[in-house]
């Protein structure tokens, strides 16, 4: 912004009349709005994260921070507990990820479909998820799931159905929390699609019919590039989010039965504020934020806009 | 627009130096305790109480009459709620007072954490006149609030002790003599037979732990054997014969199918309260008066005693928690918070009042010399109920040494109680795995 007012000679600014009185001057106005943003982020953003990576290098002793180097990384390296997170996790992201794209991409073509009367309504609908209250949501899923009380249990046991013990078996416990997710977050996705899905040109379509492509070749010529760069987004912004997920488990299962919804969030809070390990939280939020870097720049290498 | 740039960079320079020293401050760890001055005047002064439900209510019922003897001291009590109390606890601690009240309400369970975790994050009640009050209370309370001998972290109020509710109905038609049951196994043989003539199951627990109550029970067993997750010393004891054998009771239990699932924790015991799932619940001193709450069309049906004991001829007697109230070492008037504390805790009436309000149990044992808690209760079938736990208090029951580390611990406890519950894996080879690997995160050694 700057070197293009100062370089060269003063462009519209000059043929308004002489040159400014004097150019610093008139250069505060921009500072001054950036200021109050720029001040919230040191604060509230470059200084925690800069105070956290200093925290994980310490340890509390007897009620003093005692700097003890990498010794949390290592710790966390053969901590089973960060592994069994860390496992929990990828099977989120390997299992729930792709199904609730797969979802979304599906209701993103469905939503825009000319042939949909009320389009508007049903996105809506669909979106109306993402804003529930959290703990209002959670509850409604405990209500929904419970073992002997719960709405899907008595509907199973309507049809002759065993109940399901969907919050206190490990393997349930690990199908509810990707049922919960998905039902959070398929519309919020299936918007981004949406949107994209709208800049795909209709000619290309018409081309498409006029070559004899049928349905679902022109989805998968016309429609699947056409969305690339909003996939991209949506796997990136998914990725990072499963990778942060805490919510949920927490509100549904606590991380639980024996730890089978252990995500690398619960486990995080847990060591922060349930046990008082600040140095040792922070060194997981870190290794968190590393693996969170690696996946990104994995996916923009895979997904990316080779142009 | 008159503003030059180097004025503006000066401003911003001021702001972002304001708050790096703000954050300087914030970071110090033990400092701004303030102990020049900062106890305040006695009587004069405006003071936040935190607890949650039922104590937030007695002592905000007691309001009227401390304002009596101190008009000068204006109190609020807050009902931040169990569990949140204690996140909202440990995020004022970790910001070195800030936003805390002045009174904290602190169960046994997290108080050694927050003690040793932030030091001088509680005032010593010592100088504040608490060593007054060293045999005030029932036996271990003292050891637990100042386990140094000096510095005092809080001052006791509830003293709970273990308990055996059963409903005396089904034991009856079950043909079996509850008062006559002297250990655990008896216990489970008795259970086999209720189940069968009633269909009610012996007990409950919370299978899958969704709550960290879940370990109570096996924690009562431990205690009842006078052993816990951590010795005197701070070695880790998770797998000690004791614990072994509390484990691989419950095995037997649920093996036998007389456990049923509390899955989700409070709310699922309350609804299996309410349709009589388990003829017997195994809980500590103030679940009495929940019990009285919850179904009072009961009364009559149930009864108390304290608990079978472990192995023959063993202890039925533990204390199994307790509660506190602390003052804020960053309160501006602690002397005034201490005012309260000293009313609430140490005056008889107050906790005689409390205890009839909701049957919180006081350690003050002065306060057992009233009536109340000698006479015939008509709910629990005309028994002295009160009588039934001062005789627990009284008995010699070993101090428990919860130490920082006692979040860890029953996180583990509760994992391994699952295994077994859910996995029928062997007690033994879980509590050795929970105490190997509690040794590795605590750098404690395990005692073998």
């Amino acid at each position: 912004m700057t070197a293009t007012l100062t370089g060269g000679k003063p462009r519209a600014v000059a043929s308004r009349g002489p040159a400014p009185r004097s150019r610093p001057r008139r250069r505060v106005a921009p500072y001054l709005f950036v200021l109050p943003a720029l001040l919230l982020f040191a604060v509230f953003k470059i200084y925690p994260i800069g105070r956290s990576f200093v925290i994980s290098l310490h340890k509390t002793v007897g009620g003093s921070e005692r700097f003890v180097g990498a010794d949390n990384y290592t710790r966390l390296m053969g901590d089973p507990l960060f592994w069994t997170a860390l496992k929990n996790t990828a099977v989120i992201l390997v299992v729930q990820v792709p199904v609730m794209l797969a979802l979304a991409t599906g209701l993103a073509v469905a939503l825009n479909s000319t042939l949909l009367r009320g389009r508007a309504l049903f996105r809506l609908g669909f979106f109306l998820p993402m804003i529930t209250g959290l703990v209002a949501y959670g509850i409604v899923f405990s209500v929904l799931l419970g073992k002997d009380y719960g709405l899907v249990n008595w509907l199973l046991g309507l049809a002759g159905l065993d109940p399901v013990p969907w919050l206190t078996d490990p393997l349930w416990a690990k199908v509810s929390l990707g049922l919960a997710l998905t039902w959070h977050y398929t519309g919020y996705n299936a918007v981004i699609l949406l949107a994209r899905l709208q800049t795909v040109p209709a000619e290309l379509y018409d081309a498409a019919a006029v070559d004899g492509a049928g349905a679902w070749t022109s989805f998968r010529h016309v429609t699947l590039p056409g969305l690339r760069p909003a996939l991209l987004l949506t796997t990136v912004l998914s990725t990072i989010g499963t990778l942060q997920i805490f919510d949920e488990p927490y509100v549904l299962t606590g991380g639980g039965p024996d730890n089978a919804t252990l995500t690398i969030g619960v486990y995080l809070y847990q060591n922060a504020f349930k046990y008082f390990d600040f140095g040792y939280a922070s060194a997981i939020a870190y290794a968190l934020a590393v693996l969170i870097g690696i996946l990104g720049v994995i996916q923009f290498r895979f997904l990316g806009d080779k142009s | 627009m008159e503003l030059e740039r180097r004025r503006v960079l000066r401003m911003g320079g001021a702001v972002a130096a304001g708050a790096g020293l703000t954050a300087l401050t914030a970071c110090s760890g033990t400092g701004a305790t303030g102990q020049e001055g900062a106890a305040g005047d006695k009587d004069k002064g405006k003071i936040s109480v935190w607890s949650w439900q039922g104590p937030a209510a007695e002592m905000k019922a007691l309001v009227p009459e401390f304002n009596k003897k101190y008009p000068g001291i204006e109190v609020t009590v807050e009902d931040i709620g169990n569990p949140a109390i204690w996140d909202k606890i440990t995020t004022g601690l970790a910001a070195n007072g800030q936003g805390l009240a002045d009174v904290l309400h602190i169960g046994v369970d997290y108080l050694p954490g927050y003690v040793e975790k932030f030091p001088g994050g509680l005032a010593d009640l010592g100088p504040l006149g608490a060593n007054a009050y060293r045999d005030a209370f029932a036996q271990g309370m003292w050891q637990t609030v100042s386990p140094d001998g000096k510095r005092v972290n809080a001052l006791p109020w509830e003293a709970n002790s273990a308990g055996f509710y059963y409903r005396a109905d089904l034991f009856e038609k079950a043909g079996v003599d509850a008062e006559a049951l002297q250990t655990w196994e008896e216990t489970i043989e008795a259970g086999k037979e209720i189940k069968q003539k009633t269909g009610a199951h012996l007990l409950g627990i919370d299978k899958p732990a969704s709550q960290a109550d879940a370990a109570n029970f096996f924690q009562m067993l431990l205690q009842l054997q006078g052993a816990f997750y951590f010795s005197l010393s701070g070695e880790i004891t998770l797998d000690s014969p004791e614990a072994v054998k509390a484990m691989t009771l419950i095995k037997t239990m649920n093996d036998a199918g007389l456990v049923s699932d509390l899955a989700g924790g409070w709310n699922a015991l309350m609804s299996s309260l309410k349709q009589g799932t388990a003829a017997v619940l195994p809980m500590p001193t103030w679940f009495g008066g929940i019990i009285q709450e919850q179904v009072p069309e009961e009364a009559g049906k149930w009864k108390v005693r304290l608990p079978p004991a472990v192995r023959r001829g063993g202890s039925s007697a533990a204390t199994v928690n307790s509660t506190h109230l602390a003052v804020a070492g960053a309160s501006k008037h602690q002397a005034a918070a201490w005012s309260f504390v000293e009313f609430v805790l140490t005056r008889p009436a107050s906790q005689v009042q409390i205890y009839k309000g909701k049957g919180i149990a006081p350690a003050l044992m002065k306060a057992y010399d009233d009536a109340v808690f000698h006479e015939p209760s008509p709910y629990f079938s005309g028994q002295r109920k009160g009588e039934v736990f001062l005789e627990a208090l009284k008995a010699p029951s070993p101090a428990f040494n919860y130490t920082a580390d006692y979040a860890r611990a029953l996180k583990l406890v509760t994992d391994a109680q699952s295994k077994v519950l859910l996995g029928g894996a062997d007690p033994a080879k879980v509590l050795k795995d929970a105490a190997d690997q509690l040794g590795r995160q605590t750098g404690r050694k395990v005692r073998r």
